[in-house]
């Protein structure tokens, strides 16, 4: 599978850019830092792992349209988030969740089922 | 019910392998296993099959299927064709892109296949857009497998001949086109026969299958489930969503199991190859795995040799490698080639010039030089032959369309007499592929038909045109998208747009890379913004995609302005 950049520079009446398929998703106000628990820094540690560009994914960054990721690479990171957490990601979750800070929350929710549970 | 008759229904092979202790074992997404017997699903398949009629659906009715359970999709299948009915599979939600394109597409696909009914999951249920699936005159119900396990159960399978319709499979069209592939009770007959026969796998009454792969493909409907009821075998058949998040799930199910058939596409191969770890593999034991079944895209050599060379540690042999072709239209398969892999290293410039498979001289080492993997030989009663644009048969080593004609060949295309013509002519089936024969040997390399095959999964340069043409700014009239299918490579999928340069373009760039992935979940590997003017047009202003193609790898698409490509090597 061709995973890598592709860059396309095109040129024509004298204008000149380049199309990166992958553009840091960070919006205002969403420096990772000094709110970020463990689950948002881990998550975000994984998604910057399985990317095959160079990312700076934000809360609000959405895998599909700003990471790059694509259908086979969201399945991967709930395999990772599955094992690295010691959850289990329901099936319906995968339809809705689009952002960072959706996947967090989904984290977030699990691991706390799992610890009130018996 | 007539013995020598129902056994080639899809209803008489589960009736048979209910006389025996088989099963499938379904693993879902979470690693949960159900086991279920032959003879549990034969009754169980009875009870539902009472429940739909209760419910007025009539025999040749088609009821959809959009259960992403495994053990759930099993037993609606089951149910539906032993009520006589045609199971209509239609891929769940969460794979190809975001909801609202889930719930457009369905819809019409529920409308082009005139379901009657749709058994969905409860999660899926809301998800559906029934109110617009139902026609004028013709009402689609939803049902839930739970409801309908309820029975009552019918003493034994409604009698079907065997020139019914078993199933429509909607994997060729486009969404925006849908075309339903309707396979005959004989069609699928003759397309397993031939698959477990001793010109195919030779399966023997102690193999076990093991399948990651969506029932709602062809490959893992027929290839694992169907095959195996019919050849009364055990087989485990897992989530392909547990593959996609741990491959290592399906070689540890062929070791646990002690799986000896097992297909998959070459993306899983090499999945398994970037992403099982060391550890993993040290626990395997692949030892049992006799048919390593590789289809559905194109087969590189390198892949095969590097998954042989990793896993040699787990008992695996290279020999048990089985390249395999076929598609929707002619059941499932074409031709297999077992006893290993087959590798045909031809001059590549030569290959492309004059299509001519000419070996190479140097061997691989020769930079001209390219590998294409063997499938084998067609079936008895079914004919493969290489043709050139007249219907002229070619000669071995000359590449030409390959045309496909047996028993196993659809009937045509559902309620489309004119995409059914065009398939079917001059008897024989048009496969859209191109290839050559040597030594009896089938060889795929390329495709005449515009279709884009990424992990297996096939794109419609239509329907990605259509979602780009969402994006403001575009109009659909100014796209194309088209794939360049290397011999040995993925396919690079490229879209060029027509518009007016200005500050926005970088933003209408993204914004197309953006909505393709939301829509398809398909990175494009190149996107063009052309001056209007660029995209070659018919003289009724239709977009000419092939040309476009042409002259993008020709490098002459942009005559006023330069393109460059930085893409790394190997993408050309």
């Amino acid at each position: 599978m061709a995973g890598a950049t592709h860059n396309v520079r095109v040129t024509f009446s004298g204008l000149a850019y380049t199309s990166d398929p992958v553009r840091g998703g960070s919006a205002p106000g969403a420096e990772a830092g000094s709110s970020a628990d463990r689950f948002e820094r881990d998550t975000l540690d994984i998604l910057k792992r399985l990317s095959r560009h160079p990312i700076d994914p934000g809360p609000t960054s959405e895998l599909l349209a700003d990471l790059g990721f694509d259908s086979l690479q969201v399945l991967e990171l709930v395999g990772e988030l599955e094992d690295h957490f010691n959850i289990a990601v329901p099936l319906n979750a995968l339809t809705h969740i689009r952002t960072v800070d959706q996947i967090v929350a989904e984290v977030r929710r699990l691991v706390g089922q799992q610890e009130v549970a018996p | 019910m007539i013995a020598g008759e129902a056994c080639e229904t899809i209803a008489g092979t589960l009736v048979a392998a209910a006389t025996t202790t088989k099963g499938v074992r379904a693993i879902e997404h979470d690693g949960q296993a159900i086991e279920m017997p032959y003879a549990w699903l034969l009754s169980d398949s009875l009870r539902i099959a009472g429940a739909l009629q209760i419910r007025g659906l009539n025999p040749g009715d088609r009821v959809a299927i959009v259960v992403p359970e495994v053990a759930g999709f099993v037993r609606a299948f089951l149910g539906i064709t032993t009520a006589g009915l045609v199971p209509v599979p239609l891929f769940p939600p969460g794979q190809a892109g975001d909801v609202s394109t889930f719930t457009r597409q369905s819809r019409d696909l529920l409308i082009a296949s005139q379901a009657s009914a749709v058994v969905a999951s409860a999660d899926v249920a809301p998800l559906l857009d029934l109110e617009h699936a139902s026609t004028s005159g013709h009402v689609c119900q939803l049902l839930t497998i739970d409801a309908l396990a309820e029975g009552p159960a019918l003493l034994v399978p409604v009698p079907v001949t065997s020139d019914r319709p078993a199933l429509i499979q909607f994997t060729s069209g486009s969404t925006a086109m849908p075309k339903g592939v309707v396979l005959s009770h004989a069609n699928l007959h003759a397309n397993l026969s031939a698959i477990a026969g001793p010109a195919g796998l030779a399966i023997r009454p102690d193999d076990v299958g093991v399948s990651w792969l969506p029932l709602y493909h062809d490959m893992g409907l027929i290839g694992a489930l169907l095959t195996s009821i019919y050849a009364r075998n055990d087989v485990v058949i897992m989530s392909p969503v547990l593959f996609l998040k741990r491959p290592t799930a399906w070689l540890d199910a062929i070791s646990r199991y002690r799986g000896t058939v097992s297909f998959a596409p070459n993306f899983a191969y090499e999945l398994c190859l970037r992403r099982v770890k060391p550890s993993q593999i040290a626990a395997l034991d692949l030892s049992s795995w006799r048919v390593a079944g590789c289809g559905a895209e194109p087969i590189r050599c390198d892949t095969l040799e590097s998954f042989a060379d990793r896993f040699a540690c787990t008992g695996f042999r290279a020999s048990s490698f089985v390249p395999s072709y076929g598609l929707a239209e002619h059941s499932l398969a074409v031709a297999l080639a077992t006893g290993g892999v087959n590798v045909d290293t031809v001059d590549s410039a030569r290959l492309v010039r004059d299509s001519l498979a000419v070996p190479a001289s140097n061997g691989a080492a020769n930079g001209h030089a390219v590998r294409l993997v063997g499938c084998g030989r067609p079936f008895p009663g079914h004919e493969v032959h290489i043709e050139d644009e007249t219907g002229q048969l070619l000669p071995d080593r000359h590449v030409g369309r390959i045309v496909a004609r047996g028993p196993s060949v659809m009937a045509g295309y559902f309620e489309d007499p004119a995409a059914t013509a065009e398939a079917l002519h001059r008897g024989g089936l048009e496969t859209g592929d191109l290839g050559y024969i040597a030594e009896g040997q089938l060889f795929v390399c390329g495709r005449t038909k515009d279709l884009i095959i990424r992990n297996g999964r096939k794109y419609h340069p239509p329907d990605l045109e259509s979602s780009i043409a969402d994006v403001d700014g575009i109009r659909s009239s100014n796209v194309v998208v088209f794939g360049i299918s290397h011999v040995n490579e993925a396919d690079q999928v490229v879209a060029v747009l027509e518009g007016r340069a200005s500050q926005t373009s970088r933003d209408i760039v993204d914004q197309v890379r953006r909505r393709v992935r939301e829509t398809v979940g398909l990175e494009l590997d190149h996107v063009l913004l052309t001056p209007p003017g660029t995209i070659p047009r018919t003289t009724s202003g239709k977009v000419r995609r092939s040309e476009t193609r042409a002259r993008f790898q020709a490098g002459t698409l942009l005559t006023g302005g330069r393109i460059s490509l930085d893409a790394p090597p190997g993408s050309r």
